[in-house]
């Protein structure tokens, strides 16, 4: 073996390791402190720039909420079950609710059916727009920070208006819901999702039409249809892979029944399409405001329930606006639930996320991370 | 309001027709929740079978009952099917259950790799092994959690 004379530049001696070694990779933790939004890790595996694998590292906000619904009465657990997922309560509200009153036989007036979805769909377009405007953030795009949380208001103002509440409503209980509309309500509903169409039409010219954004976006974090589906993602995840499932009108829960509406969905399995599906979506419960407040019918909001959950197993779901919240409910005749499995779209979208990100460069990352609009609190629960 | 079960039912039969002697017992719940209970050591065949032959390809959940006055761990898989489109109202809940005093069943990552993160959770909140999973680590709970599985109903915390 020849010794040098003199030690080699740093340079050839990382390249000489590099030769000799095969591929090098190096691994990068991205959070746990606010890696997007809310606590959560990913732990990226680099080549260069490029990801060789991704695993994401959730529990940073676990706060077994399962255990503590066994420990509670089924009316104490709805502010608790609500918490995982702030911006879109209802959504795992109704879930709740469902499973309790398929145990429970009982059937809510017609009235709060259409109640029970009208303020679904409001906190859909709150939750989306939440995600947007992270969205924005991630890309660097300020503007689309500001605008969709200003246009939030709109809809936290309806839901105070109704429920009383900005954001964690407790609204939907066993056998009804807690209000009545208030005076006025309709109008003001119809003016305020008239007026967010036309500003959808804006987001469209400053960011989903914006070359910037499309160009960051269009081909980044593929999803294939086959994926998606083993994988089990679900709700705009799944239905920007193609893939036309909506429990809304596959299994129709509240008033879906009777209303009229459109499943979006896109085939180019990209970031873009995972991000349109939920711009159409919006439009789409915009149009379901509309029909609810004109075709609502009168009647009493509320029924008697019974305070317990008697014997048996119900598996209660609906469509949040992540995909499908699903309550596997099992109870044993006491007020308390014997098991309260929870499993919420961000749990099941988390198995994507390695899927999305391999392959692709580091720089593509936020895109195609934040395209599945993975809320940790919601995963973690 | 009674609706036909034709589709659970049929469901139901073929299964029993499959598996005549390894099923241990089938329910309908109510109109799509038909319900499976086999035994640990058949479950990866009969697992296999509803996603090849009965188009259940997608997996909704995992969930770990504790059944601790009867001695033992319940595992429920929550399937659907994406591709059949007159099935995407059901979902099929196949059972099995495992003692108590040593859990131990196969996975089936390999069927629906969708559970792969539920089976995780189910490991460290029951203590039940999952036989051939490919990293069955924590998920939820911290690295440094040593107490016991704490899902299991035996477990109580001082503020209960």
């Amino acid at each position: 073996m020849t010794v040098p004379e003199k030690p080699l530049p740093v340079v050839a001696m990382e390249a000489a390791q590099a030769a000799q070694s095969g591929p090098q990779t190096l691994t990068v933790s991205v959070g746990p402190q606010h890696s997007g939004s809310g606590h959560m890790r990913l732990i990226v595996e680099l080549d260069g720039d490029v990801i060789v694998n991704a695993s994401p590292d959730p529990g940073y906000v676990h706060r077994g909420i399962e255990k503590i619904c066994e420990l509670r009465n089924i009316i104490k657990n709805i502010p608790v079950i609500e918490r995982p997922a702030i911006i879109d309560s209802s959504n795992l509200n109704h879930a709740y609710i469902n499973a309790i009153e398929e145990l429970q036989g009982v059937d809510p007036p017609i009235r709060a059916k259409y109640l029970r979805s009208l303020l679904n769909e409001m906190n859909r377009i709150m939750s989306h727009l939440y995600w947007l405007s992270i969205f924005g953030v991630f890309l660097g795009h300020t503007t689309m920070f500001m605008w969709p949380l200003g246009d939030r208001e709109l809809f936290i103002d309806l839901a105070e208006q109704l429920t009383g509440a900005r954001i964690t409503h407790s609204y939907i209980v066993p056998g009804g819901v807690r209000r009545d509309l208030p005076p006025g309500f309709a109008e003001e509903a119809v003016k305020r999702t008239e007026y967010f169409e036309k500003r959808l039409g804006e987001y469209d010219k400053i960011f989903f039409n914006n070359p910037l954004f499309t160009s960051r976006s269009k081909g980044v974090g593929i999803l294939p249809r086959q994926d998606a589906i083993a994988l089990g993602c679900t709700g705009p995840t799944l239905r920007g892979s193609g893939v036309d499932v909506d429990l809304r009108k596959d299994e129709p829960y509240g008033a879906y029944a009777k209303l009229d509406f459109d499943v979006p969905t896109r085939k180019e399995c990209d970031s873009y399409s995972r991000a349109y599906v939920r711009m159409d979506e919006m439009r789409e419960s915009c149009k379901l405001i509309r029909q609810i407040v004109k075709d609502i019918p009168a009647g009493p909001i509320r029924r008697k329930a019974p305070i317990v959950l008697p014997r048996g197993e119900a598996y209660g779901r609906v469509e949040s606006a992540r995909g499908e919240c699903s309550f596997y409910l099992i109870g044993e005749g006491g007020d308390k639930p014997y098991r309260a499995r929870f499993i919420t779209g961000s749990y099941r979208n988390m198995a994507a996320i390695p899927v999305l990100l391999r392959g692709g460069h580091l720089a593509d990352m936020p895109t195609a991370w934040w395209s599945v609009d993975y809320w940790p609190v919601e995963a973690d629960r | 309001m009674s609706l036909p079960l034709a589709r659970e039912d049929g469901i139901i039969q073929k299964i029993n027709g499959q598996f005549s002697n390894n099923i241990k017992q089938t329910r309908i719940i109510r109109r799509s929740r038909p319900e499976i209970t086999v035994g640990p050591e058949k479950i990866r065949e009969v697992a296999t079978f509803l996603r090849n032959e009965l188009g259940f390809d997608h997996a909704n959940g995992v969930s770990g009952v504790d059944y601790n006055r009867e001695g033992r761990f319940e595992i429920v898989y929550h399937i659907s099917s994406m591709d059949k489109k007159d099935l995407r109202d059901l979902v099929l809940a196949l059972k099995e259950s495992t003692p108590r005093t040593a859990p131990k069943v196969p996975s089936l990552v390999s069927v629906w790799p969708g559970v792969e993160n539920f089976e995780r959770e189910t490991f460290e909140m029951f203590g039940i092994l999952f036989e051939g999973h490919p990293h069955l680590e924590k998920l939820f709970l911290t690295d440094n959690w040593d107490g016991p599985p704490p899902l299991r109903k035996d477990i109580r915390f001082p503020t209960d």
